[in-house]
């Protein structure tokens, strides 16, 4: 069950996924076969990260595999970290890519118009 | 002579004397006119001539009988007289005014027949002519009387609608104004006014007129020269008949009359009495009214005149009863009002400032308390001021002799400044400017003296409370700031008292921390119930005697015990509730009991805060409840929070107790990273707020802020979520910063999960150790597995690990000499 980390919905045109909670070691994997279950190919997704209050190692190889993946399917996709915060300096500590980083949901909805 | 008709019957009645007949006909008692058809005079006797002085050849052939009329009774003989003879052949009794020789007219009645010839053609007229004179007279006399009679019963009428009126009237001001109507309608006055006497400040005023641009309308005092106070002072009703006449008696009328045309002028005292008892009479005012020409007016006139003015009185003297039995009234009801809102506040400043508020603008239109009590207290409402440099005076005036400065008519200060006094003490003056028909009389200071007793009495009692309240605050804090055990990093505490809004007394709620002995902390937190000194005080003793009665081997249910039968002892104390819990400090563990107290909140490292519903019995002493005393043990892990606290942060008037429990182990979980000092603070505002109507005291134990944290996990990655949240409380019971605590919460996570992984890859029963340590400078970690090191570059995700690891920490070392160690220490400021 991954209930407690991950739910989606829908943000204008765009597919949701919010994360919510610690993101380890211990749960990435799961979280990432829910994520991928459940999203459609194509379109537009918005991941969600501004209430993750811990994220590891393993949360970013999920983030990085689930991002490649979705571009190469041609899905365009951004990763909402607000400004601070454990996940936001986890994500800078190995360097992820900036591009997809947006602060809030209404402009990562922007940027994807 | 035989133009009679008729038989002659005189011939039969033969008189003993000769009467002529000429004679008779020429001297007869009436006159005779024999005219022409056309009424040409051709006969006329010598009685019609004597009473006309015209002579009989004036007449005769020469004039018509209407010429001999006035032209009205020209014109009645030809529209009735002339066709009533032609179509009658008489006609009787017809009034004529007949103009004799000397243009003077005569009354007559008229009587008319007229004669034919054979063939019924007109041919005479014979008229005879009555002196009416005397009848004519009698008429108008009888016309005259009937006119006066309608005159009289007008007036009557009208002076029977003004007493209707003035008995309807209920204020002074309305029996004015209907008086004041009365004289036109009544005696054709052309304007009148209205004057009345204010005995109080000796002042005559004019108050009301129906033209306003005659009379003088200055207030005059009682003794002056002028026409109204002179005729208020005799209080008898006088006539000025002329403008001559004025210019004798009261030559202050003249100019007035000259300008306004006026010449007779009736002034009209209004009294209290009837004519007859002149004494204990009083005059309560004047009524003026005045006539255009010289009016004079009759007994009757002026017995009705003076009528008015007694009925006027009555209704004057009644309306001012009345007047003076509702202001009392009102008086008294704002008297009593104030006392009641005054108790209403029981602090100083607000009851202050409701004092002002209540006479602005209810009596006063600018008021201002000063008072010398508490710290010194100015307060004003309304405006304008009146000028400082008359009234610091006054007051200081008022304040020595302790007596009232009421101002005299005329006076520039203008306004009353009362001494409050209370207990034989002046306290400070309230000085108000009322309106100005408010001011002087006697009834009045006597209100304003009472309002100043009353006054003075409530802001007396107000400085007592806060004088009370001051101590009882004084003694509290006292009690509170007794010190609290600090400086032993295995433990914190926190606490805040935060006293209730502002208008209550203080409460008997406190806290207490102190060591038993040096591994053993004794916390508390109780309620003493009521207020005030008393409370503060039977708090200080419950306090002492928890601090006496705890020590090695007692422990909670054995202290409540105790406490029992010291509130035996100490009545004010019964009914108290208690909170008190004991901590090992070198196991962690707990020993807790609640005396008919809320139960502590019990916050982990990890999970949700849990209330601790053990150990209860009754409030201290209680004679209903259960005094069987237990305690409860309850392991309190490194990390763990415990919460006392008192009823008023979770009772509140708008919330459900349930609900208050609820929010409060929200809150107190959603801050369980939050640093400790300012933590209690922050949960008070949070759930009181500052409408709080009770104490509230709070005590917050922070447990495991020891320099070293040791833990010991298995190889299982779902217990890293287990070992952060320990680390974590671990770093915030030590106030790393935020930025810092997450750097070293991940590269320690990073750390586990690679001896997960590698180390520990083929063995699943393999033990991790973590030990951190913290300098003021520094936070560091070790992380021990005794698994085998294949190097990490084999694993690109695990070279991420490390790439975080190392990032995120200042320095990382790797001691591969038992095992592998992972050594990562982090200054403690940023990066």
């Amino acid at each position: 069950m991954t209930d407690q980390w991950v739910s989606f919905s829908r943000f204008g045109d765009a597919q949701l996924v919010s994360l919510t909670g610690e993101i380890d070691l211990a749960n990435a994997g799961e979280i990432g076969k829910t994520i991928v279950d459940r999203l459609n190919d194509g379109g537009k997704v918005l991941i969600d990260l501004t209430t993750v209050s811990f994220l590891d190692s393993a949360g970013v190889r999920l983030l990085d595999a689930l991002v490649g993946d979705l571009l190469m399917h041609g899905t365009r996709t951004r990763l909402v970290v607000g400004e601070r915060g454990a996940a936001r300096m986890t994500l800078q500590l190995c360097a992820f890519r900036e591009d997809v980083l947006t602060t809030d949901l209404e402009r990562a909805a922007a940027e994807l118009k | 002579m035989s133009d009679s008709g008729g038989p002659d019957v005189t011939q039969e009645l033969r008189l003993p004397w000769d009467d002529d007949p000429d004679d008779l006909y020429e001297h007869a008692p009436c006159g005779y006119l024999t005219t022409l058809p056309d009424g040409t005079i051709v006969k006329v006797n010598q009685t019609f001539l004597v009473w006309t002085g015209y002579t009989r050849a004036e007449l005769v052939g020469h004039r018509r009988f209407r010429d001999l009329l006035g032209s009205g009774g020209q014109i009645y003989h030809e529209t009735h007289y002339a066709p009533l003879l032609r179509m009658q052949d008489e006609v009787h009794e017809m009034a004529f005014e007949v103009v004799c020789a000397d243009n003077t007219t005569l009354p007559t009645l008229v009587n008319s027949v007229l004669s034919r010839g054979p063939a019924k053609e007109p041919r005479a007229i014979r008229t005879t002519v009555f002196n009416a004179t005397e009848r004519r007279s009698y008429e108008n006399e009888l016309l005259h009387a009937r006119r006066r009679a309608e005159e009289s019963e007008r007036r009557v009428q009208v002076l029977q609608e003004i007493v209707a009126d003035l008995a309807a009237a209920p204020t002074e001001a309305e029996v004015a104004e209907a008086v004041v109507r009365a004289p036109e309608p009544a005696f054709g006055a052309a304007s009148s006014s209205i004057y009345l006497v204010d005995v109080e400040r000796d002042l005559i005023v004019a108050v009301s007129s129906t033209d306003p641009t005659t009379g003088n309308w200055d207030d005059m005092p009682r003794s002056s020269p002028r026409a109204v106070a002179r005729v208020a002072d005799r209080g008898d009703l006088h006539v000025v008949g002329s403008v001559a006449e004025a210019r004798e008696h009261f030559p202050d009328l003249v100019d007035n009359m000259r300008k306004s045309g006026r010449n007779t002028v009736v002034l009209l005292p209004l009294t209290t009495g009837g004519s007859d008892e002149r004494v204990g009479t009083e005059t309560l005012g004047v009524l003026a009214f005045s006539f255009t020409g010289e009016r004079k007016l009759g007994d009757n006139e002026l017995r009705v005149v003076r009528l008015l003015g007694q009925q006027a009185g009555q209704a004057l003297d009644r309306a001012r009863l009345y007047d003076d039995a509702r202001r009392r009234e009102e008086r008294t009801t704002f008297l009593g009002e104030t006392t009641r809102t005054l108790d209403e506040l029981h602090r100083l400043l607000p009851r202050a400032r409701r004092l002002v508020d209540r006479v602005v603008p209810e009596i006063a239109d600018w008021a201002l308390l000063q008072l010398s009590i508490g710290g010194g207290i100015h307060e004003e409402s309304g405006g304008p001021a009146p000028d400082l440099g008359l009234l610091e005076p006054a007051e200081q005036r008022a304040i020595r002799a302790s007596v009232p400065v009421f101002p005299a008519a005329g006076d520039p200060l203008g306004c009353v400044v009362l001494p409050l006094t209370a207990r034989g003490r002046v306290l400070g003056t309230l000085s108000m400017r009322m309106a100005p028909d408010r001011r002087g009389a006697a009834a009045e200071r006597a209100f304003l003296i009472d309002l100043a007793d009353r006054a003075g009495m409530a802001l007396e009692n107000a400085r007592l409370y806060e004088q009370e309240r001051e101590t009882a605050r004084t003694l509290q804090r006292s009690l509170l700031a007794a010190d609290l055990p600090s400086g032993d990093s295995r433990f914190a505490v926190e606490t805040h008292y935060q006293a209730a809004g502002q208008d209550l007394e203080v409460g008997g709620d406190w806290f207490d921390a102190f060591m038993i002995n040096k591994d053993r902390l004794a916390i508390a937190v109780g309620d003493v119930v009521g207020r005030g000194i008393d409370a503060a005080t039977t708090m200080g003793q419950l306090r002492s005697a928890i601090r006496a009665l705890a020590g090695d081997g007692v422990g909670p249910a054995r202290l409540l015990e105790a406490l029992d039968r010291f509130v035996d002892r100490v009545e004010t104390a019964r009914m108290a509730t208690v909170a008190y819990a004991e901590v090992d400090l070198v196991t962690g563990e707990l020993v807790y009991a609640c005396a008919g107290h809320l139960p502590p909140l019990f916050q982990a490292p990890v999970g949700i805060p849990e209330f601790l519903l053990q150990a209860r019995s009754a409030p201290l002493g209680s004679r209903a409840g259960d005094l069987r005393r237990t305690e409860q043990r309850q392991p309190l892990p490194a990390g763990s929070r415990l919460l006392l606290y008192t009823d008023g942060l979770i009772e509140r008037r708008t919330r459900p107790i349930d609900k208050g429990f609820e929010v409060l182990a929200r809150e107190f979980a959603r801050r369980r990273d939050a640093p400790l000092p300012g933590l209690t603070a922050a949960l008070a505002d949070l759930l009181v707020g500052r409408d709080h109507a009770d104490d509230v005291c709070l005590l917050c134990l922070s447990l495991g802020s020891e320099e070293r944290i040791e833990r010991s996990l298995g190889a299982d990655r779902m217990q890293i979520a287990q070992l952060r949240s320990e680390l974590r409380g671990w770093l915030v019971a030590h106030g790393i910063e935020a930025d810092c605590r997450d750097a070293v919460l991940l590269a320690c996570s990073e750390a586990v999960a690679n001896a997960i992984e590698h180390g520990y890859r083929d063995d699943p029963f393999g033990m991790i150790d973590v030990v951190g340590t913290v300098t003021a400078d520094a936070v560091e970690v070790r992380v021990t597995d005794r698994g085998t090191w294949r190097g990490a570059v084999t694993d690109v995700a695990r070279g991420r690990g490390l790439q975080l690891i190392r990032e995120s920490m200042d320095q990382v070392l790797f001691d591969r000499t038992d095992g592998t160690t992972v050594i990562m220490r982090r200054s403690r400021g940023d990066l």
